[in-house]
């Protein structure tokens, strides 16, 4: 109950930047591996260096912004205030970072000690962030669809983290684990269990509110993260038991309760009220297509064999769910959090006396378009990567690097007015209250 | 058990349709219809900000004895929400769309953070607190947002 009664504690405007600024940094470091692994990159999803840019994208992007993210939205959906934000923002970001990085050397290199050092970093930050979350989340009740969501993705997260680490951990085939059969699960509960699971919880939410939309009906809503936690945990269960009757025809439910949730969004984002669509709306709509892509891919590949065979297509889901949908839903949310909060901020700050300029004029309007064009090419470019990699390799790490390096310019001008507005507002303010001094 | 959720949410999503209008209006660069029909989005938020803070939040406070919890939080920021208001109706007075398309975006997304913890929190502590008191509350809420 005490949680409940304290939503004013917005945490402090560096806890949240620190994970949306390491974010596009991650991307960049991707784009280089690109560029410097070159075409063999796209020979299989089992190659190091795929397996390095997936955990570049997923660990080093995906987490932060979605760790960043959710430490600013408990206590506004939830009133779940985490204590003391900035310390915990500082260790979970730095573990998770470093371990990122470790991670994709090991990768690299398959030095088990870098697996093992990953390991221990990336566990303990989001050990860190669960029991910070949790403690925050405790007692509050699931009222609604998005409060039930975000517990269930710390649900989600935890297993995909502690399978993680076994993984790491048994990579040199010190402990004679099924390594395949584990990465699958691995990766599903990573995509499914924490990123769709947040993800919609997220949208319930900020679809409907933001973009002016009807509601997600509530019979949707009210069962959507129960049942695909349920699908995986039953898919788990069939795929570690080898029961093959059985675990594709759970993998398709999953994969077709995504599809709808996709499917829904797209339709509900058809009837906005808003006169315009901005970049956050053309990224939620290239990112609800991108998704319906992939699911579309993936029924398809798993239903006929000759598709299924072929080494592109897990690399061209890949790209479609990475790229094209959980990267893009992102920037196109940071854009809306980043100014919204300087914004929110540096009015606190002028107490009611100094007013900042709006949000539209933190970042320029002109600078997100160009930047969310960038990602759209450097998205067709990766896609066209995997089916023709000696054509479109150089060029697609060359517009990735483009677009996240555009993507870290604009969060970093966001930083740049924050600091000029504090400056002329704290100006101003002891003008106003050295005046009343001088008149004396 | 819901009443007051459902009569205080119904009243958002109305101000969001008024709001949505007007965006419409100056997007096709509509001044005149833009103006005519800022006054209904205007009132509408004011009316729903003098129901709260002179009937349901007093009554809260009285009934739980919290007096600078999440109320006195709700209604700091409905001081914000009328300056971006007032900003908005200087730009819309000016015809600069610019200025008032952001000004009314700041006011969106801060309607809507607020409208989440008020329809996540508040309003269903009002519905555990005041369900005694819903025969004399619910007809005198709906009067004043009603205007």
């Amino acid at each position: 109950m005490q949680a409940l009664l304290s939503f004013d504690q917005a945490p402090p405007l560096a806890a949240p930047l620190r994970f949306f600024l390491t974010a596009p940094l991650f991307a960049i470091l991707a784009a280089l591996l690109l560029l410097w692994s070159g075409p063999d990159l796209f020979a299989s999803r089992w190659t190091g260096a795929a397996l390095a840019l997936t955990h570049l994208i997923t660990v080093g992007f995906m987490l932060q912004v979605m760790l960043g993210a959710m430490l600013q939205i408990l206590p506004v959906v939830a009133g779940a205030n985490i204590a003391r934000p900035q310390l915990l923002a500082t260790l979970v970001n730095a573990a998770v970072a470093t371990g990122a990085l470790l991670l994709a050397s090991g990768f690299l290199s398959y030095q088990p000690l870098l697996f093992e050092l990953a390991a221990v970093l990336i566990g303990g930050g989001v050990a860190l962030f669960i029991v910070g979350a949790g403690h925050a989340l405790y007692g509050v009740p699931s009222t609604n669809a998005t409060i039930r969501g975000l517990k269930l993705s710390l649900l989600g997260l935890t297993v995909t983290i502690c399978l993680g680490v076994l993984l790491a951990v048994a990579i040199d085939g010190s402990l004679a684990l099924p390594l395949m059969q584990l990465t699958s699960i691995h990766l599903g509960w990573g995509f499914v269990g924490w990123s769709v699971v947040l993800l919609a919880a997220v949208a319930f939410v900020v679809v409907p509110m933001f973009q002016m939309t009807p509601a997600y009906p509530e019979w949707f809503a009210g069962r959507f993260s129960w049942t695909l936690l349920t699908l995986l945990v039953l898919w788990s269960v069939a795929d570690s038991a080898g029961w093959q009757c059985l675990s594709p025809w759970l993998a398709a439910a999953a994969v077709l309760a995504i599809a709808a949730f996709a499917a829904l969004t797209l339709q509900l984002q058809s009837r906005s009220k808003r006169a315009r669509f901005d970049a956050t709306q053309h990224y939620w709509r290239l990112a609800m297509l991108s998704t319906l892509a992939a699911c579309a891919l993936w029924l398809a590949a798993s239903s006929w064999p000759s598709l299924g065979e072929r080494s592109e297509w897990p690399l061209l889901c890949g790209v479609l769910a990475l790229f094209g949908g959980f990267m893009s839903v992102m920037i196109g949310m940071l854009y809306k959090i980043v100014p919204f909060l300087v914004w929110s901020h540096l009015q606190n700050l002028g107490r009611g006396r100094v007013f900042p300029p709006n949000m539209n004029k933190v970042i320029a309007g002109h600078q997100l378009n160009r930047q969310m064009q960038a990602h759209f090419v450097a998205l067709a470019l990766l896609l066209a990567a995997v089916l023709w990699p000696e054509w479109f390799t150089y060029p697609a790490g060359l517009a990735l690097l483009a677009a996240n390096a555009w993507l870290l310019r604009n969060l970093l001008a966001a930083i740049t007015f924050y600091r000029q507005q504090r400056l002329t507002i704290e100006e101003t303010l002891t003008h106003v209250s050295a005046a009343p001094a001088e008149a004396r | 058990m819901h009443e007051i959720s459902e009569l205080m949410t119904k009243d958002h999503r109305s101000c969001d349709d008024f709001l949505a209008v007007v965006e419409k209006a100056v997007t096709d660069q509509n001044w005149q219809l833009a103006q005519a029909e800022f006054p209904r989005f205007r009132d509408a938020l004011l009316n729903h900000f003098e129901a709260e803070e002179s009937i349901l939040f007093p009554l809260f406070e009285k009934r739980t004895g919290m007096y600078q919890g999440p109320t006195q939080v709700m209604r700091g920021e409905h001081v914000q929400m009328r300056q971006l208001l007032a900003a908005a109706e200087a730009a819309l007075a000016e015809r600069e769309a610019d200025d008032y398309n952001g000004n009314a975006e700041t006011l969106l997304i801060m309607m809507q953070q607020h409208n989440v913890k008020e329809e996540n929190i508040l309003y269903p502590m009002c519905d555990q607190q005041l369900a005694d008191q819903l025969d004399a509350l619910l007809p005198e809420l709906q009067k004043q947002l009603a205007g």
